[in-house]
């Protein structure tokens, strides 16, 4: 194993440790090393989350783990975009609009699909919790969107992101839709015409690739 | 056997015998507001309105559970933060609109709120005008007693008070220990109110579901303080709780058992489990001693037919109707507040054509 896989290793099971001092010492020391950062992002950043993600559908690991693990692997990406080239900038794999549906304010679920399709390459724009219709489709059509994800907890809120998918069609905009939280099923995504559904933030993240992909 | 009244079938269940049929708990709390013409919002902030809208539900359906009150945001307003009431597009209970606690500080600051009549903190208050109405027909008074944990996840930020799990342990039993001192005080004040032999604490909440914790965290953060609450129950001489362990807790089963054992309590849990736990899963844990409740997968009396929703309640009812203590119809959490009323009524026929024990 050479000195920049060792590096990259490490960084990668600080993320998975959650550490965020030592994230952000090894991102440096991988700049300091000539170590293309966007190199360090995937093969530490987001290898970390890989097995974070991983072991969280094992139930190895929990939310409280994960959110430590994202403030890690943040340290570092904080450093390391920055310096990322206009060429491996435009990597992006796709640009998600992502938001919590109208009348919810339950943002954790939200927030780890949105941590680990950032990690993955996506380009995100976060509409934040509580979203109305129009705010879903403005910023979609503003963003030219491939993936809008909405998530909601409550029976209340889920009634929600059927005019969301509508307010795409009649815009006739390309973003394809993904839906979960607590009350949706893989049957009720397709009854209101969404494109995918992922039962966690892990699946998530996968169904999305292969929209996109 | 003749028909009988709710009252008379819940009589029967508590006492260990088998009424006509199976009770229905269709935990029904912001639907019962479009009965009566009411904006859901005014559930929460008017306990008045909310027995009105409870009590006609109850009446219209047939079902046999009293009206209650409580949600899941419970502590943020009691403590000095604020909440916005239900009454937006898509809102279904009350939300946080500002977490009293954001810091370390905050903790160390954190006053436990007192319980004094007619001065009662928060959403207490609300809640003691519609237990003044049960109080005069007689209904138990079913008052919110817990989550500890839940309710200490929403007092402070919850993204904060997820990260402290790890990171701040002595902090956050301190500010474990300040929310279950607050439900001490509503376990005292409530049993001296109404009397012990006539309230219900409910204790239930999402937020130590193993979706979000892992075992081993509830046994170092959140059994403590149901263990602390459960103990001051059982010294105030009160003989029945609902326990709703909301979501996927699958894990944190043998807790729920152990608090039972430590006390030797000889009085009733109700259980209402998530849909994520097998209702045998349930029998084999607490049957022998406690009522265990149904657990349909609540959207689904909002997403399908009435004759799903029947076939379902049907499922239910035959997993749970030889249970050793007596079983109760119920949905796996609250009733969808946006459901159309034929979905209850999909339950409470359900019940009557395969949960018949004469």
């Amino acid at each position: 194993m050479t000195s920049k896989d060792e590096l990259l290793e490490q960084l990668s099971n600080a993320v998975i440790e959650g550490d965020e001092d030592l994230c952000a010492e090894l991102a440096q020391k991988a700049l300091d090393a000539g170590i293309d950062p966007y190199e360090a992002i995937m093969q530490g950043c987001n290898k970390g989350m890989e097995i974070v993600s991983n072991k969280y559908e094992c139930k190895e690991m929990f939310v409280p783990e994960i959110l430590l693990s994202a403030d890690a692997m943040y340290a570092a990406l904080d450093l390391l975009r920055p310096h990322l080239k206009v060429d491996a900038d435009a990597k992006a794999t796709g640009k998600v609009v992502i938001g919590v549906a109208e009348g919810d304010i339950h943002d954790i679920g939200k927030n780890l699909v949105l941590m680990m399709l950032d990690v993955a390459g996506y380009e995100i724009i976060d509409v934040g919790r509580d979203v109305p219709v129009d705010k879903f489709v403005d910023a979609a059509a503003e963003a030219d969107a491939d993936i809008v994800a909405m998530s909601a907890l409550m029976t209340t809120s889920m009634v929600r992101m059927e005019p969301v998918i509508q307010g795409l069609k009649e815009k006739n905009l390309k973003a394809k839709v993904i839906i979960g939280g607590a009350p949706i099923s893989k049957q009720y995504a397709d009854k209101i015409g969404a494109d995918g559904y992922g039962k966690d933030a892990v699946e998530a993240v996968r169904v999305v690739n292969d929209m996109v992909g | 056997m003749g028909k009988m009244t709710s009252a008379e079938r819940m009589h029967a269940l508590m006492m260990g015998e088998k009424p006509d049929r199976m009770p229905v708990n269709p935990f029904a709390m912001g639907y019962c507001m479009q009965i009566v013409g009411l904006p859901l919002g005014d559930f929460y902030s008017d306990g008045k309105k909310s027995f009105y809208g409870q009590f006609m539900s109850m009446r219209l359906h047939g079902y046999d559970v009293t009206p209650m009150y409580g949600y899941a945001s419970a502590g943020p307003w009691e403590f000095g933060g604020e909440i916005g009431f239900p009454y937006g597009p898509g809102h279904s209970a009350p939300y946080v609109k500002e977490h009293p606690v954001k810091s370390i500080e905050d903790v160390e600051n954190l006053e436990v709120p007192e319980f004094k009549d007619g001065k009662l903190p928060g959403a207490y208050q609300i809640a003691d005008d519609l237990f003044q109405i049960c109080a005069k027909y007689k209904m138990p008074i079913t008052f919110q007693s817990g989550s500890t944990f839940t309710a200490a996840s929403v007092v402070a930020d919850t993204n904060l008070f997820l990260k402290w799990v790890l990171k701040e342990p002595k902090i956050l039993h301190m500010l474990l220990d300040k929310v279950s001192d607050m439900y001490v005080n509503a376990i005292e004040f409530f049993a001296e109110k109404y009397g012990a032999e006539n309230v219900m604490p409910f204790d239930g909440g999402p937020v130590e579901a193993n979706t979000i914790l892992s075992p081993k965290k509830f046994e170092e953060f959140a059994y403590p303080y149901m263990e602390k609450l459960h103990k001051k129950i059982k010294d105030e001489g009160i003989r029945v709780v609902l326990m709703h362990p909301c979501a996927d807790q699958n894990l944190n089963i043998p807790y729920y058992i152990k608090v039972r054992e430590k006390f030797n309590w000889q009085g009733k849990y109700i259980w209402l489990f998530g849909p994520e736990t097998p209702v045998q899963d349930q029998i084999d844990a607490f049957g022998a001693h406690d009522i265990v409740c149904g657990n349909v997968d609540p959207p689904s009396f909002q997403t399908e037919s009435y004759e799903k929703c029947v076939e379902l309640c049907k499922q239910n009812i035959e997993e749970g109707r030889d249970s050793p203590s007596g079983f109760i119809l119920a949905p796996g959490c609250e009733f969808p507040p946006g459901a159309s009323p034929d979905k209850l009524m999909a339950m409470m026929d359900a019940a009557e054509q395969f949960g018949r024990y004469d």
